[in-house]
């Protein structure tokens, strides 16, 4: 008994990376437990039912995980959590959704009681059809995403063993001259395709597009695209050309200002949420082609309403893709059911070993608020607290300090407040990108900056996803959407992509000491400190004497 | 076996007869009858034939011998040992059931509930009332009574037409005519003949009933079928509308067997899963960690104060609930560890004005004790506990709930079916774990329930409490037995795998065998030897030997001490270092010595627990720590000494960011002050609108006035974000650390036993020896007394009320009619004649021959008592 697992009460998974057996015990646990903090010495893993199911879909036995425990383990295993996970994984698969030949989609059991009891649930009713026979029930296709979403709510996750339509066929290749997929891109397409359904998560900079263009090149079939905003959707169409058989005139932009609808059509999920009068008029994209492929581009934004549309896709393939699967809202499982079971992870400490994505040195500044400036927070009103400590002119001192020591180098400052942008733009003389810019002007702004023309740009939130920024090498963080952790692993992901000279990326977070942004601060760097981005901390005064001798 | 030369009259004269080891073993089975101890061998007897105790001896036999009495009390008395075999075997004579019956008819003669040879085996006659059947009590063997009880009241008219129905010559008077019919009955042959005539319709009625109940509705006009039965006397009629099958009619019937199904031999403990002895030691010592670091958990919960004791005494739901959500477990066993600590001596109530639990003094010692003692101080107080957690939120006879630590949890038979079961569990192969319907089955057949047999009995759920609770507190891992678990209980190391025979082998190892798995309390040492000029009656007698008996005290202490010798190795080593990580979390890989873990759980909050412990430090964690009087520099030099990693730099910064502020504010309880050199600082309280409820009032540029008490300020600025520090009314800083709360000394919870101890060798000799001295001098020859009392005299007869008793239960015994003084409730005095059939309770019931009835009269109203001259009657 001298394994690198310890299993904790709460069924949270220890695993001592040091371990000789580390390597091998974290290949056998992956199948059912989700890592969930990655720090230096010890990783946790928490097994859960959706974790547990998803084993039992990817072909795995609770034989298999009671032994994967048993074997690794440092203390006996409590029989209590065996057992457990022996009943939780024997729910699965009671259901099957299938197709039969003259009723179409149907639900059948080989447990009975269970069927009655999901049948009797209030939210299943509703999206049934008639009995066919004591063991099966009719379900309406346009159901097949609500009811699996149902069951496993229920606690009796369904078997879809429906398939999937193949889609309008369009040849679609990656254009490999000169780069190749790398092996955790390749292996993630791989596990995709293999699941059928999924979604696939990788720190930013480690080539998510690429890993949605693989997938197509698999499908060969037309595809539609979802992504966040305007920007993104240029980059994913640049991106695309440069790496595919697929041409300009192949690929469709569907977004506020162009509606074209081509074999691979990329769309925003902000103009698919577009409601007029009720409606959401452009939903028929998703009917105006018969795709084969549907790309979920940052899955974890994925808006409430595209959940309801997405539980009507459940024929086509889905994929998505995402650097965290923390969502603020807590949706995950939702994300989980519709969409599918996650394929692929990879611990982002992992591939920056493999040297694909830049090593970064994450600081945390503490500023020192002024007596007025102290007696001002006290005073604030409880809303204006955050805005008021987030703003401080010390704040523009260090960055100033900051940008001073960086001189040359390629850095982005990034903030909440758009006065406090403005006046820092003012300050650093650096142009500032924000939600009023227009997208020639920002595209504009890019490629300058990624030319090297200019050195400091100014951005608010608007840049927290998906533009692409390759020689940004220092990141200073000013203020942030609270203590939002995925907006804080999207821009650390600005500076992860890797160097061309191989040097280290810096990321900076500016923050009031004693202050609500000191705390917020922490809980976004919570989810950083745990993929093993430790934080230095360190006092305004040191940068800032060190700007002055500099000086 | 042998006869006395005269066979004995009484049950006095037959134990009268028993040697003294033979005596010693009727005391040790029924421990009632020694308490106190009877003067002679003729109170001995009486008390053996109270009701009372008689109840208690049956409750305690196992199915067979139970079987067996109740097949005696439906027998002619007394009975030969023939009639017992063909009631127990049947007419064909199951070989099973015939080697298993001297084994039975031994185990109710050991416990004088049958005495007389085997030509003339008596029930004692309590015995025969309860298991008799009457039409309010029917019999577990399902038959009625005999044809002379059923025929009572009959009318010699009928009686005769019966008889001549039934082809038999008729009589002279009812009671030959009777005998003729019972003799028919009996008769195979004649009886298969009659039988033969009957119409198929009327064997029908008579298959519904031969198993019982015997008794059927018939209406005023009975249907052919019944009308040809109830001709012959198959069918007697006991009041208006009913009918019942004689008991001749239906052993006839049934083959001559009193029991549908007998069952001679003990049903076997299946063994439902085998696993390794590594496996299950390991596990098992892996749960005995968890009890251990639960029962702390709870009290480190309870540390500062533990919930109040409700009025009714125990422990709130509401406060279980928390428990519960504390300790992380479903409420019942959260139950147990509270109850369970309880037991153990390790917490009780303060007893002081506004009631509450906290730890014992006890608790402290505990916790100084190596784990395995720890252990076995838990696993001991948990074998000898009464009280039960699995009753907790039940509801009592009066529908008050039960709760944890509170009144009515004592359940006596607990302790005595938690050793029954893991000693069943000591009996299987090393590994082995039943399936715990084979448990409860067993049990059942050991101490069968009289009446209808149900699922949720006491003993039953008290079984399957046991095989849980023994899980939960590392007894046994995966369901088998440990070794340290079986240490405990002193059982012999387990038979290899696959040798042990656990059904009980045929006739000879006797009906509570386990098995060939050694005799260790075999021909017990401290049998006492009578002088020996006793005919040894069945003192060779093959004893359950087997039996794994609890254990005397002397040697639990050693038994537990091998226990903690054989878990300590298995139990996980304190490790004095933990790992430190950048995401300001410590993991402890391991149980950590005491020191340390105490200082971490003061410096990190608990964030995770199991085999290893995941803290986590935060600003308020690391605070708590300075308030406890440690200074960062402390705190530093405690994480490098104990980390096997270096600090990460974060964590470094947050001990001294909160040190930074720590103390910055000092708050005078005195006075009620707040002082500060920083004044802008106190000018930003002043500002600070959450301030108002403070009522703070500048006093000096750096120093702050409350209103409010010293605690409320600390709150409040606290709560507005501060970290203030208390300060005594010399300016130092205030230690606050919580001091432990604790009981004043306290014992455990006495057992509640269900009766007397078994009386050890030593009770049993001086017993034994004071009753044959008390029985020589009441039998030795006297002069009739001179005092007998005038019986013609016409006033009350006058004895001391001792005496009355002597005298009702000794004409109990010997169905003698007494005459007696009454004084009845309105004063009135009268002379009775009675014959005692009963007398319990401060009650004699008898039948009164003055008033040709059956009444009962109260002991203290009897003014005095004379026996009748033999010709009175």
């Amino acid at each position: 008994m001298n394994g690198p697992l310890i299993v904790q009460s709460d069924k949270t998974l220890l695993l001592e990376v040091d371990h000789e057996q580390a390597d091998a015990c974290r290949r056998a646990i992956a199948a059912f437990a989700e890592l969930e903090r990655a720090p230096e010495h010890i990783h946790t893993y928490r097994v859960t039912p959706l974790g547990l199911w998803n084993a039992r879909a990817a072909g795995h036995d609770a034989e298999q995980v009671v032994d994967a425990l048993v074997t690794y383990s440092r203390y006996p295993v409590p029989h209590a959590l065996l057992v457990d996970i022996a009943e939780t994984m024997d729910r699965y698969g009671r259901l099957t959704l299938s197709k039969h030949p003259t009723h179409g989609l149907v639900l059948t059991t080989t447990d009975r009681p269970v069927l009655e009891e999901v049948l009797r649930s209030k939210r299943v009713a509703p999206l049934v059809g008639n009995r066919i026979d004591a063991d099966t029930v009719a379900v309406h296709p346009s159901e097949r995403g609500q009811i699996k979403q149902t069951l496993l709510k229920l606690g009796w996750p369904a078997e879809d063993l429906a398939g999937y339509v193949d889609g309008e066929a369009h040849p679609i290749e990656l254009a490999e001259d000169g780069w190749a997929l790398r092996p955790y891109q390749r292996q993630a397409v791989e596990n995709f395709w293999h699941g059928g359904s999924g979604v696939v998560v990788l720190p930013c900079g480690a080539g998510k597009t690429l890993v949605g263009a693989g997938s197509m090149a698999q499908a060969k079939s037309t595809t539609l695209i979802l992504v966040t905003n305007t920007v993104s959707a240029r980059q994913w169409k640049h991106e695309l050309v440069k790496r595919t058989s697929l041409t300009e005139e192949e690929i469709g932009e569907y977004s506020g200002t162009r509606k074209e609808i081509r074999p691979v059509t990329i769309a925003t999920y902000q103009v698919l949420t577009t409601r007029r009068k009720g409606v959401y008029p452009h939903l028929e994209l998703f009917d105006s082609r018969d795709w084969g492929l549907i790309v979920y581009d940052e899955v974890h934004l994925l808006p409430a309403p595209v959940f309801k549309f997405t539980a009507d896709l459940q024929a086509r393939r889905r994929l998505g893709l995402t650097a965290t699967l923390v969502r603020e809202d807590g949706r995950e499982s939702d994300v989980f059911s519709l969409i599918g079971p996650k394929r692929f992870d990879a611990p982002w400490k992992e591939i920056e070993a493999q040297g694909y994505i830049a090593p970064a040195d994450c600081v945390e500044v503490r500023v020192n608020l002024t007596e007025s400036e102290r007696l001002a927070y006290a005073t604030a009103e409880q809303e204006e607290k955050y805005r008021f400590c987030a703003t401080t002119d010390t704040k523009r001192k260090v960055t100033e300090a900051l940008v001073r020591r960086f001189a040359g180098q390629q850095i982005l400052v990034i903030g909440q407040y758009i006065d406090q942008l403005d006046e820092l733009g003012e300050h650093l003389d650096a142009p500032v990108i924000k939600g009023e810019t227009s997208n020639a002007q920002r595209e504009k702004l890019f490629e300058a900056f990624r030319q090297g023309e200019i050195n400091v740009l100014v951005v608010s939130k608007v840049a927290n996803f998906s533009i692409d920024l390759p020689e940004a090498t220092v990141a200073i963080q000013v203020s942030g959407t609270f203590g939002s952790r995925q907006e804080e692993a999207q821009r650390l992901g600005r500076v992860l992509r890797p160097k061309s000279d191989g040097h280290q990326a810096h990321f900076y977070s500016v923050v009031a000491r004693d202050t609500i942004d000191q705390d917020f601060a922490a809980h976004r760097q919570r989810f950083l400190a745990e993929q093993g981005y430790a934080y230095r901390i360190v006092d305004a005064d040191e940068i800032l004497a060190e700007g002055a001798e500099g000086a | 076996m042998s006869e006395p030369a005269t066979p004995p009259r009484s049950l006095a004269e037959a134990l009268r007869a028993r040697d003294d080891a033979s005596l010693a073993v009727l005391l040790r089975s029924r421990p009632d009858l020694v308490t106190p101890v009877p003067t002679d061998l003729t109170q001995l007897a009486t008390r053996a034939g109270t009701r009372a105790s008689v109840v208690r001896a049956l409750e305690r036999l196992d199915r067979f011998a139970l079987q067996t009495a109740e097949a005696l009390a439906v027998a002619a008395d007394p009975a030969t040992y023939a009639e017992l075999l063909g009631l127990m075997a049947g007419a064909d004579g199951d070989p099973v059931v015939a080697g298993a019956l001297p084994q039975a008819l031994g185990t109710l003669r050991d416990q004088a509930l049958v005495w007389g040879g085997d030509d003339r085996l008596r029930l004692v006659r309590t015995a025969r009332e309860l298991l008799a059947p009457s039409p309010q009590h029917p019999s577990p063997t399902g038959l009625g009574p005999t044809v002379r009880e059923a025929a009572a009241g009959m009318s010699p008219g009928r009686i005769q037409e019966i008889v001549t129905a039934a082809g038999l010559p008729s009589t002279h008077d009812a009671v030959s005519a009777l005998d003729a019919l019972t003799a028919l009955f009996t008769d195979r042959r004649r009886m298969a003949a009659l039988l033969d005539e009957a119409p198929v319709d009327s064997l029908e009625v008579l298959s519904r009933l031969v198993w019982g109940p015997p008794y059927g509705q018939v209406t005023a006009d009975p249907a052919p079928r019944l009308r040809w039965l109830m001709d012959r006397g198959l069918l007697l009629p006991t009041a208006p509308g009913t009918v019942v099958l004689p008991r001749e009619a239906a052993l006839h019937l049934r083959g001559g067997r009193a029991h549908r199904a007998t069952e001679p031999l003990p049903p076997s403990v299946e063994p439902a899963a085998t696993h390794s002895a590594q496996v299950v030691d390991a596990t098992a010592a892996g749960q005995a960690y968890t009890a251990l670091a639960t029962v702390e958990e709870l009290l480190k919960d309870w540390h500062e104060g533990g919930p109040p004791v409700l009025r009714a005494g125990g422990l709130s739901v509401r406060d279980l609930k928390r428990t519960a959500v504390a300790l992380d477990v479903p409420e019942p066993v959260a139950a147990f560890w509270v109850e369970l600590a309880y037991a153990a001596g390790l917490v009780a109530s303060d007893g002081e004005a506004d009631e509450r639990y906290a730890a014992t003094p006890a608790y402290d010692e505990w916790l100084e004790r190596p784990a395995a003692e720890r252990w076995t101080a838990l696993a001991r107080a948990w074998l000898a506990a009464t009280r039960t957690a699995g009753v907790v939120g039940g509801r009592d006879a009066k529908d008050r709930t039960l709760s944890a630590l509170g009144p009515g949890l004592d359940r006596s038979a607990a302790p005595e079916v938690r050793h029954r079961v893991l000693a069943l569990l000591a009996a299987l192969p090393e590994g082995s774990a039943p399936a715990a319907d084979s448990v409860l089955a067993r049990l059942r057949w050991e101490r069968p329930l009289r009446g209808p047999q149900r699922d949720d009995d006491l003993r039953g759920r008290l079984a399957r409490w046991t095989l849980d609770e023994a899980e939960r507190l590392g007894v046994t891992g995966r369901g088998a037995l440990s070794s340290h678990g079986r240490a405990l209980l002193g059982a012999p190391s387990a038979p290899p795998a696959g040798t042990a025979d656990v059904t009980a082998g045929p006739s000879a190892t006797g009906p509570i065998a386990e098995g060939p798995a050694g005799a260790p309390h075999g021909a017990p040492a401290g049998e006492p030897t009578g002088p020996g000029d006793k005919l040894p009656v069945h003192h060779e007698h093959p004893r359950p030997v087997e039996r794994l008996d609890p254990l005397p005290p002397a040697e639990q202490a050693a038994a537990a001490a091998a226990a903690a010798r054989l878990l300590a190795p298995l139990l996980p080593e304190p490790l004095d270092h933990v790992l430190l990580q950048a995401d300001l979390t410590a993991v402890a890989p391991g149980p950590l010595r005491r020191p340390l873990a105490d200082t971490l759980g003061v410096l990190a909050d608990v964030e995770s627990k199991g085999g290893a412990t995941v803290y986590r430090f935060t600003p308020g964690s690391v605070r708590r720590a300075l308030d406890a009087g440690r200074s960062a520099s402390d705190l530093h030099a405690f994480l490098a000494q104990h980390s096997r990693t270096p600090v990460p730099q974060p964590l470094a910064y947050l001990i001294d960011d909160v040190a930074r502020r720590h103390g910055q504010l000092r708050v005078g309880a005195a006075s009620a002050y707040v002082r500060c050199d920083d004044d802008a600082l106190l000018n930003e309280i002043l500002a600070d609108k959450r301030a108002a409820g403070l009522r703070l009032r500048r006093l000096a540029p750096t120093v702050l006035a409350a209103q409010s008490d010293p605690a409320t300020l600390l709150e409040g600025l606290r709560a507005m974000g501060f970290a203030p520090a208390a300060e005594s009314a010399e300016g130092d800083v205030l230690i606050t650390r919580a001091d432990a709360h604790r009981t004043p000394p306290r014992t455990a919870p006495e057992p509640v036993p269900d009766g007397p101890p078994a009386p050890d060798a030593t009770l049993l000799t001086a017993a034994i020896r004071a009753i044959r001295a008390g029985d020589l001098a009441s039998t030795a020859p006297r002069r009739p007394s001179g005092a007998a009392p005038a019986a013609s005299g016409g006033e009350l007869p006058r004895t001391t009320s001792a005496e009355t008793l002597a005298t009702m239960q000794a004409a109990v015994l010997t169905g003698e009619a007494l005459w007696i003084g009454y004084v009845n409730a309105e004063g009135a005095a009268s002379q009775r004649v009675i014959a005692p059939v009963r007398v319990e309770g401060g009650f004699v019931t008898a039948y009164d021959h003055t008033a040709d009835e059956v009444r009962t009269y109260p002991l203290h109203r009897i003014t005095g008592v004379a026996e009748l001259a033999d010709d009175q009657i």
